[in-house]
């Protein structure tokens, strides 16, 4: 009796334990580190445009609402209240409006009321008195008339015209609230925001430190006392480092496959992992410059395109095949496959490189006398790898192309003069979303529209389905979008990267995103198992 | 001796000026500015937006005028605000002088360390198989490129002791200073020791031939004598001289060594505002390194100048 | 700086009438490692003369198929990861190594011996003109001043010649003032000037002979910097740009990514530079021996 008695004791026991193992309770503490691979320009995100700024300040702010940070595919389904506690949309759809959450502190103590929100955007469309140095995500609120705020809890935006892409832009990470008592001047050297994290310093080249936000209004968040970067711009020592243990965590997003199978030689228990980052590499035509003024030679120049043999050789397979949005099923709103086929230069390689030597022959191009032409990009090897697969792939349709490196700060001054033929460029999409992507980058007159493509037809278009608010709809205007911009060669999309993140194995609740690179840092739940 | 000094100094501060001059106008001819730079990293172009951060930073007016400026502002200790960070150009400079400092003046130490004695022994036994074995040991640490050994160091360290000596935090106690140091000092005093002692051995070499030795032997000085206080006191002067050349050079090394072991000094921040064209901290840098270089050869000028009073003033 | 004094001696100096062949002989059986050092350097000039014939493959062209294949039969050195056969780019990057080392070394001495020669000759306000040049040169870091100048003239070949070439103007710049310093006051030069010879003339025909040797020396040791300094600057960022196969960018563009998983890629261009460097070297080292006087038993 005495035995059996002992005996379920044990097994009481034992299950106990496991349990206690299994469940892992959060611990609190410690300081997860990360390493940099620059010295982000500033924190201030809105007068940032790149995911070296997002992943270490996101933590700092919080936005209105925000995509859950645990959901990897992010999308108008997976938006969840922030500083919003909820929202509704007009019955014209034309009006917006949010209930805010009470008892927010920023960081230094002052409280969060709606007109922090007014003051926001009023920086971002330039209204107000106080200027952002610079307003790279100016464009997104076109849309919005004006933002009204209701006491001290309730804020309105008014649009023009529907946009169901407005909760998008503002669950972006992209969008945090900036306080109205802090000058955008000392948001970039001293940023204060209401997230789980407050700013300590930022050496530039050497480190930046936040640390716990004691007040944060989620109670018992975040777990982590700190969070400190390091940084390092050689990549071969920050691997290292992380090898070693030193840092804790990756930089997001630069991990390729061979540092992946490297970092995992020698510490097979690093946790990695490879997603889409939505950053296309795509070539830029002059349009307006001969001899790409020339429609047809610009299709040869799509239909040459081995897309597939690209993705093997630079990024070892980690790729996809798309248009201008991330393909599915990451993406959300990205061609299918088998209408991505029908385009010129997704279907057979051989038979379209035959029709777009054709094309060469009649305008006058043969092997012995082949179109010379200077493909220009950016100094930098994620840019050099596949300009130098390009100039290779150009030559089997009788174009003989040289590399011409330019300088990174003179790159964006050389392509807004037209001082190029062809480009090789990379565009970074901060949400998986059309309205981004089109007005961005194919919209006449955009900043961003380096090859100033301009088809007004088309951009009816994209009003269109930017104000359709049946989903199913919408999906086949963009669809119908997409496939025209890539049959017209505005901007021939070569492939869209997935490249990852590693952690060690302590370091829990990290979530990467599949359909974007600059929404996931929050950070505010992450733990710890040391 | 004291016209000779003068008149040294005042060639000094000529050379200052003429490197203040160049610095200036390269920086200036490099294309893009630190405006280019920003919107670039923003990803647009906003004209109107560009040419007022331009104006805020003075970077319209006529380089005469900016230079006059920076000039002016050099005299009264005033050095400018650092683009980047916003924050004054001194407080972005002089801390991480130290660090550099630490790191040269330990390579100094042992490639004069290792290459003297090695240098020393290379030549008193000439043509031995002790001899070509050192040379061609050292000979091998020249013919790598820097950041390799560097990278080989780290390798080896991650698999043999799973540690990594790079700088993370600043180190707390002198102890850990110099352990953090002392490797990345060691990769670049590695390949200046060659330097050095091919130096030492050939004018150890030159000077064991001299008359003067030759009478010493006659006069019956045992070899060790004659080794140690004849010639290596003659044979130092030319070190002297290596070490002033070599000061300079060092800072190539130290660069690459910064960035492989992530030390946060001067060379590697250099680096860094160049690719920024943070305007004051390039300037200010390159004028701190180059008045360091031009006094250590002014100081080993004055050295050489007291140690051989052979040597006519040219 | 003080001048150093090099005290020069007229090449006349060496046994008359033997022939260059037992000369040569004579020098080699006294310096066997500069021999080593002379035919590692013949190896590395007959590879990048005669690339095409001793290679097989375009060492440009990527194949996705090849990527990162190992050393094999028909890849003698492997592959790298654009699918590149690494010998191929490794005979190809000897032409590049030996553009940048002799047309920097070229431009170097070029101008050095200009500058040396007119300060040196000519004295007076020229030579404290000269002199201020040359110090501000040697001043700036060798390695900020090409950064500056690759950034300036943007990466390309001919640049990355320019840039590397700069820093060795004033170190030859002094060694050929220094020597025409003193070469100025020789008894040979007076009486060539009292035989009424211009003094370009004796400038260069009995001058600038004399300071050939140190001469030779600086430019074998240039050489091997130059690849070195090539190295560093593609580590940098900067350096030859594709799609010239250079053993700088080989090896650091593989230094992170590959060393583990595909050691072919790192040790190879490694290998290369270090041995090329190191034959240098060697042999400059026993032409410094050969040709400084001081040094004759």
């Amino acid at each position: 009796m005495a035995i059996r008695l002992a005996a379920l004791a044990a097994g009481i026991l034992a299950t106990v334990a496991l349990s206690a193992a299994q469940s892992a309770e959060p611990e609190h503490g410690g300081i997860l580190k990360f390493y940099h691979r620059e010295t982000p320009p500033s924190l201030s995100i809105h007068e940032e445009a790149t995911f070296s700024v997002n992943a270490p300040a996101m933590a700092i702010y919080n936005n209105l609402i925000a995509y859950d940070q645990h959901k990897p595919q992010a999308s108008i389904d997976t938006i969840v209240p922030e500083l919003a506690t909820s929202w509704a949309w007009s019955k014209d759809q034309t009006q917006l409006a949010f209930k805010l959450r009470s008892g927010v502190k920023w960081h230094d103590g002052v409280a969060f009321t709606a007109k922090d929100v007014k003051c926001t955007f009023d920086l971002l469309q330039g209204k107000g008195e106080d200027k952002f140095r610079k307003d790279p995500r100016k464009d997104w609120y076109a849309n919005v008339a004006d933002v009204t705020v209701n006491g001290d809890d309730e804020v309105t935006f008014d649009l023009k015209r529907p946009q169901p892409s407005l909760l998008a832009m503002l669950a972006s990470g992209y969008t945090p609230i900036y306080p109205c008592h802090v000058t955008a001047a000392q948001m970039r050297t001293h940023p204060i925001g209401t997230g789980p994290f407050k700013f300590v310093e930022m050496k530039q080249n050497e480190s930046i430190k936040l640390v716990k936000n004691p007040d944060y209004w989620k109670k018992g968040l975040p777990y982590l006392d700190g969070i400190e970067y390091t940084i390092i711009s050689n990549r071969a020592t920050a691997v290292l480092a992380f090898v070693a243990g030193k840092v804790d965590v990756t930089f997001p997003t630069e991990m390729t496959q061979a540092l992946i199978n490297d970092i995992k030689a020698q510490d097979p228990t690093a946790v990695c992992e490879i997603k889409p980052i939505n950053v296309n590499t795509n070539l830029i035509v002059n349009r307006d410059k001969p001899p790409f003024d020339n429609a047809e030679l610009r299709t040869a120049m799509a239909m040459s395109l081995d897309r597939k043999s690209m993705i093997d050789i630079i990024l070892q397979g980690q790729g996809d095949q798309g248009g201008s949005l991330l393909p599915p099923p990451e993406g959300v709103w990205g061609l299918p496959p088998d209408r991505l086929k029908t385009l010129p230069g997704y279907g057979d390689v051989a038979k379209d490189r035959e029709k777009a030597r054709a094309i060469m022959t009649k305008l006058g191009y043969s092997a012995t006398n082949p179109l010379k032409i200077k493909v220009s990009t950016r100094n930098l090897a994620t840019y050099r790898d596949p300009a130098a697969v390009l100039i290779d792939q150009l030559k089997t349709i009788y174009i003989d192309a040289e590399l011409e490196p330019v300088e990174s700060s003179a790159w964006f001054a050389k392509v807004a003069r037209g001082d190029y033929s062809v480009g090789l460029n990379l565009t970074g999409n901060g949400i998986d979303d059309p309205d981004q992507a089109f007005y961005e980058n194919y919209a006449c007159g955009s900043e961003r529209n380096y090859t100033h493509y301009c088809n007004k037809d088309l951009e009816k278009l994209f009003d269109q389905q930017s104000s359709e608010t049946d989903l199913a709809k919408r999906k086949q205007l963009v669809w119908e979008i997409d496939k025209k911009i890539q049959e017209d060669v505005a901007r021939p999309i070569l492939y869209h990267a997935r490249t990852g993140t590693c952690w060690k194995p302590y370091v829990k609740n990290m979530t990467i995103m599949n359909n974007n690179a600059y929404n996931g840092y929050r950070y505010e739940d992450l733990w710890l198992d040391k | 001796m004291g016209t000779y000094l003068i008149r040294r100094f005042l060639l000094m501060l000529l050379t200052l000026f003429g490197i203040s001059v160049l610095i200036f106008t390269m920086l200036r001819i490099v294309p893009g500015n630190i405006a280019d730079i920003l919107f670039d990293a923003a990803g647009m172009i906003d004209v109107a937006e560009k040419a007022k951060l331009e104006h805020e930073l003075g970077l319209d007016k006529p380089i005469v005028v900016q230079y006059a400026a920076w000039i002016g502002g050099l005299a009264h200790g005033d050095l400018g605000y650092s683009y980047v960070s916003e924050k004054p150009a001194i407080e972005e400079i002089a801390p991480r002088i130290p660090i550099t400092a630490k790191l040269a003046g330990l390579a100094l130490l042992f490639s004069v360390a290792f290459g003297v004695p090695l240098g020393v022994v290379s030549a008193v036994k000439q043509n031995s198989k002790l001899d070509y074995a050192l040379r061609v040991i050292s000979l091998s640490g020249l013919s790598m490129p820097a950041f390799w050994l560097g990278l080989l160091i780290l390798m080896g360290f991650v698999k043999y002791f799973g540690t990594i000596p790079i700088y993370t935090d600043p180190p707390k106690d002198f102890w850990s200073a110099l352990w953090l140091f002392s490797i990345p000092a060691a990769a670049v005093g590695f390949r200046s020791s060659a330097l050095i002692m091919r130096l030492t051995r050939s004018s150890m070499l030159e000077v064991l031939r001299q008359d003067y030795i030759r009478t010493a032997r006659a006069k019956g000085a045992s070899d060790q004598n004659v080794n140690y206080h004849h010639a290596l006191r003659n044979a130092v002067l030319p070190v002297v001289t290596v070490i002033g050349i070599e000061a300079a050079f060092l800072m190539g090394g130290l660069i690459v060594t910064e960035t492989v072991f992530n030390i946060p000094g001067v060379a590697r921040f250099l680096v860094e505002a160049i690719r920024w064209r943070d305007y004051p901290i390039v300037q200010n840098l390159v004028m701190f390194i180059a008045f360091v270089a031009v006094s250590i050869n002014f100081l080993v000028d004055v050295l050489y100048a007291a140690l051989d009073p052979r040597i006519k003033y040219a | 700086m003080a001048s150093i004094d090099i005290a020069p001696v007229p090449v006349t100096d060496v046994a008359r009438g033997e022939s260059l062949w037992s000369r040569i002989r004579y020098y080699a059986a006294a310096h066997p490692l500069g021999v080593v050092g002379a035919v590692i350097m013949i190896v590395f000039v007959f590879a990048a003369v005669f690339a095409g014939a001793i290679t097989s493959y375009d060492p440009i062209k990527t194949n996705s198929l090849l990527a990162l294949a190992p050393p094999s039969e028909a890849h003698w050195l492997g592959a790298d990861q654009m699918g590149r056969d690494i010998y191929s780019r490794i005979v190809y990057g000897a032409r590049i190594s030996l553009a940048v080392g002799l047309g920097s070394t070229f431009l170097g001495c070029l101008f050095g011996i200009v500058l040396g020669l007119t300060s040196g000759y000519l004295g007076g306000w020229v030579d404290l003109v000269v002199q201020r040049v040359v110090d501000v040169l040697q001043a700036m870091p060798l390695l900020v001043l090409a950064l500056v100048m690759a950034a300036a003239l943007g990466p390309a070949l001919n640049n990355t010649i320019v840039a590397i070439a700069i820093p060795l103007i004033p170190y030859t710049a002094r060694v050929v003032r220094s020597n025409t310093l003193a070469l100025r006051e020789q008894p040979f030069v007076e009486a060539a000037r009292a035989v009424g010879m211009s003094e370009l003339r004796i400038a260069v025909r009995h001058v600038l002979p004399n300071t050939l040797a140190p001469l030779i020396v600086i430019a074998t040791a240039q050489l091997g910097a130059a690849i070195l300094t090539e190295a560093s600057l593609s580590f940098l960022g900067l350096g030859v740009p594709e799609p010239h196969p250079s053993w700088g960018r080989m090896l650091s563009e593989s230094a992170a990514e590959y060393v583990r998983t595909a050691p072919w890629l790192v040790i190879f261009p490694g290998a290369a530079i270090s041995l090329a460097v190191f034959g240098t070297n060697l042999f400059g080292d026993a032409l410094r021996d050969i040709l400084d006087p001081r040094l004759r038993h």
